[in-house]
């Protein structure tokens, strides 16, 4: 087993916490306040945007149909449809638990008041690049914007014109139930400017177009590093434990680790075991995946066509692998 | 009331006390075993899968012994599905991956378990009827009622 993925007791991470806030929100308090023609410069190139997408935001169903493929394997059902409880689709209410607290993900229908029918594109685009609400605050990184950065302009742009077809729904989303301090928004500044950087998907020339489409669609739409990958202290996933599996994963389940490390990982599984999985939820010892993955099983990837199927699978096939037994050690 | 009925009243209670002390451990070491018997049941539908699943795939040939010896396995445990899962062998009682949910929708997961009862005994006909094609399209159905619990109702935490 590999002792480098041992997670630090919960006490002390939220310690190291605090302490990394306090740190780092005082100057970015005061930074907040001086720039303040940078900010007008930003403000200027989002306004540039918009009026530059404005008006070519007219979608043609064809465009609706791929941002509904792409609200499918972004999974984004997942955290903002309350299956549970039978609620509507995209009005949010489902719960996530986390090590933080618990999560409640926020109406994405475009009804005017309690959705995103307010919202321009522009505001879609950054919150998704940029992990900027339209208020201005950011967003805590259970959303996993920091993956859905990595989307391709077209992407984004078929997803909104999907997101505004919904049905509205008029359902106001539930407050987050986090423990102080986790609760401070502005600390989520401090968190963007050490954990993140944006920037859209880069094709790797020297790999083939498979192997980059499944790179896409793990990383950008799939977020698989959000729950696959262990996080550091501050809840940042780590680079170099990519997909490598974790104890505390959501709602206190161990996930797996998924490089291809033939002992830990998924090395000895056969394309057709992961073409299984995919489809269907079923492991190579014939058990049904539940939780969390069986809900992107049948959100996401039951519904790839087979071509992604087979090039994610490809990819993953590809990750470097990584020994971490997460059975190893009992919690 | 006399020394002798006092003696003999307390004498009472002492049994009784540890008469409930034994219960109770012995009703926690039948849960435990109910759990333990629930894995084994588990493994051996999961063993099942494993043999239909390279047959389904087309990369073994088509058998009709195995078909119906594995269906059998997974309609035979879909009939006592929901005594497998007695109230009190949650996590209280030991090491399970099963949630309090089971017991808190009852009903639901009743509903779920007929579900994967019709579908396999779907399957364990078709077997018997050598139809093939029909029992290769009905595999991912049961497939879906094995997940459908799996998904609100177990946790991996082991």
């Amino acid at each position: 087993m590999a002792g480098a993925v041992d997670s630090p007791r919960p006490l002390f991470r939220r310690f190291v916490v605090v302490a990394q806030a306090l740190a780092f929100s005082a100057p970015l308090a005061l930074l907040r306040k001086t720039p303040r023609l940078q900010l007008s410069g930003f403000a200027l190139a989002l306004l540039g945007v918009g009026l530059l997408v404005g008006p070519a935001a007219a979608q043609t169903p064809d465009a609706t149909r791929r941002g509904g493929y792409i609200f499918d394997l972004a999974g984004c059902a997942g955290c903002h449809t309350d299956v549970k409880n039978k609620g509507p689709l995209a009005a949010g209410g489902r719960e996530l638990k986390t090590p933080f607290g618990a999560f409640y993900g926020p109406n994405i229908t475009p009804d005017p008041q309690y959705g995103l029918g307010r919202w321009k594109e522009a505001d879609f685009v950054r919150a998704m690049r940029h992990g900027i609400r339209p208020d201005g605050n950011r967003y805590f990184p259970v959303f996993p914007y920091t993956s859905f950065a990595k989307m391709s302009d077209e992407d984004l742009h078929d997803l909104w014109g999907y997101l505004r077809s919904l049905p509205p729904v008029a359902k106001p989303s539930r407050r987050h139930d986090i423990g102080f301090p986790f609760r401070l928004r502005f600390l989520q500044i401090g968190w963007q400017w050490l954990n993140f950087s944006t920037g859209a998907f880069k094709v790797d020339p020297a790999k083939s177009p498979e192997w980059n489409r499944g790179a896409y669609v793990v990383q950008a739409l799939g977020h698989c590093g959000e729950c696959h990958t262990p996080r550091n202290i501050a809840g940042a996933t780590r680079p170099s434990l990519y997909l490598a599996g974790t104890r505390d994963g959501p709602e206190g389940s161990k996930v797996p680790n998924i490089t291809p490390d033939p002992e830990t990982g998924i090395g000895k599984w056969s394309p057709g075991d992961l073409a299984d999985l995919f489809k269907s939820g079923m492991t190579p010892d014939g058990d049904f995946v539940g939780a969390t993955m069986a809900e992107v099983v049948r959100n996401s990837t039951s519904k790839m066509t087979d071509a992604d199927l087979k090039a994610m699978i490809a990819y993953l096939r590809a990750v470097p692998p990584f020994r971490n037994d997460i059975r190893a050690v009992a919690k | 009331m006399t020394t002798v009925s006092r003696l003999a009243l307390a004498m009472i209670g002492l049994v009784g006390v540890l008469g409930v002390a034994t219960y109770s451990a012995e009703a926690q070491m039948n849960m435990m075993k109910q759990i333990e018997h629930r894995q084994e049941v588990m493994k051996g539908n999961g063993g099942a899968m494993k043999v239909l699943t390279p047959i389904v795939r087309g990369e073994a040939p088509w058998n009709q012994a195995a078909a119906v010896q594995a269906a059998t396995t997974l309609a035979n445990t879909a009939k006592e599905i929901n005594a497998l899962f007695p109230q009190g062998t949650g996590p209280e009682a030991g090491k399970t991956d099963a949630l309090p949910a089971i017991w808190q929708n009852w009903a639901d997961f009743q509903a779920k378990g007929q579900v994967f009862n019709e579908a396999t005994t779907k399957l364990l006909q078709l077997a018997q009827a050598n139809d093939e094609a029909g029992f290769k399209a009905q595999f991912p159905n049961v497939g879906k009622s094995c997940g459908g619990c799996h998904e609100g109702y177990r946790v991996k935490k082991q």
